[in-house]
């Protein structure tokens, strides 16, 4: 029964008086001898001229399924074109085996292919889908604004170790990598810096970009990304799963909101959490700046005058303020790319995908309309 | 029907399955003949889809062999263990079904990765093969489209591909109507009956039971092992022990009103 050890099917071929041949198969005509067997019979009816064909089948040990496919063309001429040959001698079971396979317009219709739409109707379709993708965010954004009112109006009725959790989770953890991120990019933007202005005698000035870049842009954009492909990813997710295991469903008719039970707690932890991390990786980026600068022969006094010289508050409050919106976008995205996965297997995968690429997109836009904002408002 | 004078081509001789410290079965032993449908059965969380995958070699039991045609799947390594795994198929509870492939290309991948056949030739193997569980209509579809029901059926397709000899369901009637059940044990009746193919069937439903089984072995999860072994009809007329009795009478007594008397 076993198809493990390689079997072995002979063929012959015998032609018969007039246009009529015999075709003998033999021996074990199964999943593992198939292949040949039929590269085997091709061979013998190439050169055969017949108008009418049959195959004995009596000899067959051993077959299955594969092996009776090379019975099947056989019959229904398709090794031969036009010459339906006529199966006979073969024992009862493989009859039965024979007999599955479907008729050929059944077999048409297993390889029909859904017709695509047309292009306009795509487009059409697409772009519906994209406004109706921006009011479930509208919709989803007054109800957390709304569950955040209801939080503050009735703070016991928070969950609050679920925002413990993702603060140890999100934050907590999330501390090797941010700190190792952030203190590369200050030596390496001090690397980078420290050549072009060596042209100009003016390597001191490294201070001024490390602050500024450091504080203003990076430290803000890069613990964003992080907490994206960590944790946005991860609430997308966990509530994901959630919703394939009729988890909401289950919350919903006891009445309970999934957005107050599970989104709010989220968007919380990651709107407070994400200013915490862009100021602990501001302060590792300068570090790494300043490292830099020490191994140039600038004594610390001077560098730190220069720092504190060309920073104002004011940069370091942009820096922490976007961070704010980041975290809200960022938690906001995962949930309710979460919340909108779809059945099927690769569902909780998609909505991950969904959740990262709309996070680092909305972090990216944020910060354009950032950066022209102070520069009209020059601050 | 199964050979009672061939050598097994299951054996199972001393297994006790454990999670660490947590024994979940102790010293199980049975054979499996050839071309018949043998039935694990028990109350819920006994350890029969424990005992299940132990046996296609997914766990590793703490003490015992599991023999296939005399040699011990436990120990075997690389090609040997390959060779029999290619032995049996295997139909997962839900399925288990890869959701990226339409039904077709899933019945098609055992024969995809381990034949030399034209491609024209397996799609033809694989069409028969869900023409015989019934869901040639269906090939085309994702597996997320298809009913419980259906997903089983396209589960054995998959788990027949390559034609072994030898088939485990795991639940098979697990999740689904009466009548779907039905006609998915009369599915296996015919391939057993039709086709000589050896079954292990994972269940605890004992209209199935009576339906496709030749031989069981009941499982308990108190005394973490084997009540009693034999045909239905022995286990419910003939044992000794009262929980054997009590299983079988209390489902046939949930029964009572269904069409299909107890063998």
């Amino acid at each position: 029964m076993s198809s493990s050890h390689s079997s072995f099917a002979r063929v012959d071929f015998r032609q018969g008086p007039g246009a009529e041949g015999v075709l003998t198969l033999a021996g074990e005509l199964d999943v593992s001898s198939a292949a040949e067997a039929r590269r085997e019979v091709v061979d013998k009816l190439a050169s055969a001229r017949v108008t009418a064909l049959a195959v004995d089948g009596s000899g067959i040990a051993h077959g299955d399924m594969s092996g009776m496919a090379v019975l099947y063309e056989l019959a229904q001429g398709r090794i031969v074109p036009g010459v339906k040959a006529t199966i006979r001698g073969l024992r009862p079971e493989y009859q039965t085996l024979l007999a599955a396979f479907p008729p050929g317009e059944a077999l048409a219709a297993v390889r029909e292919e859904p017709p695509r739409r047309p292009f306009l109707q795509q487009v059409g379709a697409a772009t519906a889908s994209m406004f109706a993708d921006l009011r479930a965010q509208l919709v989803f954004l007054g109800g957390v604004v709304q569950g955040f009112g209801a939080a503050l109006r009735h703070p016991r009725a928070m969950r609050w170790r679920e925002v413990a959790v993702v603060f140890e989770k999100a934050g907590v953890n999330a501390l090797p990598i941010v700190s190792l991120i952030s203190l590369l990019m200050g030596l390496v933007i001090a690397f980078e810096a420290a050549q072009p202005l060596e042209m100009f005698g003016a390597q001191i000035f490294i201070a001024n970009m490390i602050g500024l870049v450091m504080i203003r842009e990076f430290s803000p954009i890069f613990t964003a990304i992080i907490f994206a492909g960590r944790s946005g990813s991860a609430f997308a997710a966990e509530i994901g799963t959630m919703k394939v295991n009729e988890e909401l469903n289950a919350l919903e008719t006891m009445g309970l909101d999934p957005l107050r039970f599970l989104v709010i707690q989220r968007v919380f932890a990651g709107t407070l959490l994400m200013p915490v991390l862009a100021a602990y990786s501001m302060l590792l980026g300068v570090f790494g700046g300043i490292l830099v600068m020490l191994t140039m022969g600038f004594p610390f006094a001077q560098i730190w005058s220069q720092l504190v010289g060309a920073l104002g508050v004011h940069d370091v409050l942009i820096g922490v303020s976007k961070s704010f919106v980041f975290g809200a976008i960022i938690a906001g995205l995962g949930c309710l790319r979460g919340m909108q996965t779809k059945e099927g297997p690769n569902a909780v995968g998609d909505s991950t995908t969904r959740a990262v690429v709309a996070g680092i997109l909305m972090i990216i836009v944020v910060d354009a309309i950032y950066s022209v904002l102070t520069y009209v408002l020059h601050v | 029907m199964s050979d009672t004078t061939a050598p097994p081509v299951i054996e199972v001789q001393n297994v006790t399955i454990a999670y660490g410290e947590k024994v979940v079965q102790r010293d199980i032993s049975f054979e499996v003949r050839r071309g018949e449908v043998f039935v694990i059965l028990g109350g819920s969380g006994c350890g029969k889809s424990s005992l299940l995958k132990t046996m296609i070699g997914l766990y590793r039991p703490a003490a015992g062999r599991i023999l296939f045609d005399g040699e011990d799947i436990v120990t075997a390594e690389g090609d040997e263990r390959l060779r029999l795994l290619r032995k049996f198929g295997v139909m997962y509870q839900s399925g288990a079904l890869f959701g990226s492939m339409t039904v077709l290309e899933n019945v098609c991948l055992p024969l995809d990765e381990f034949t030399d056949l034209e491609s024209e030739e397996k799609t033809l193997v694989a069409a028969a093969k869900l023409n015989q569980v019934g869901l040639l209509p269906a090939a085309a579809q994702k597996p997320s489209a298809l009913s419980g029901g259906m997903q089983k059926r396209a589960g054995i397709a998959r788990a027949m591909a390559l034609d072994p000899g030898i088939l485990f369901l795991d639940e098979p009637s697990a999740g689904l109507d009466p009548i779907t059940s039905a006609g998915l044990d009369e599915t296996i009746r015919e391939l057993s009956k039709g086709l000589g193919i050896t079954f292990v069937v994972v269940t605890h439903e004992l209209q199935s039971i009576y339906a496709i089984a030749d031989r069981c072995i009941m499982l308990d999860a108190r005394t973490k092992t084997a009540l009693a072994q034999g045909t239905p009809a022995d286990l419910r007329d003939h044992s000794k022990d009262p929980y054997v009795r009590q299983f079988f009478l209390r489902q046939a007594a949930a029964a009572a009103g269904a069409t299909r008397p107890p063998a």
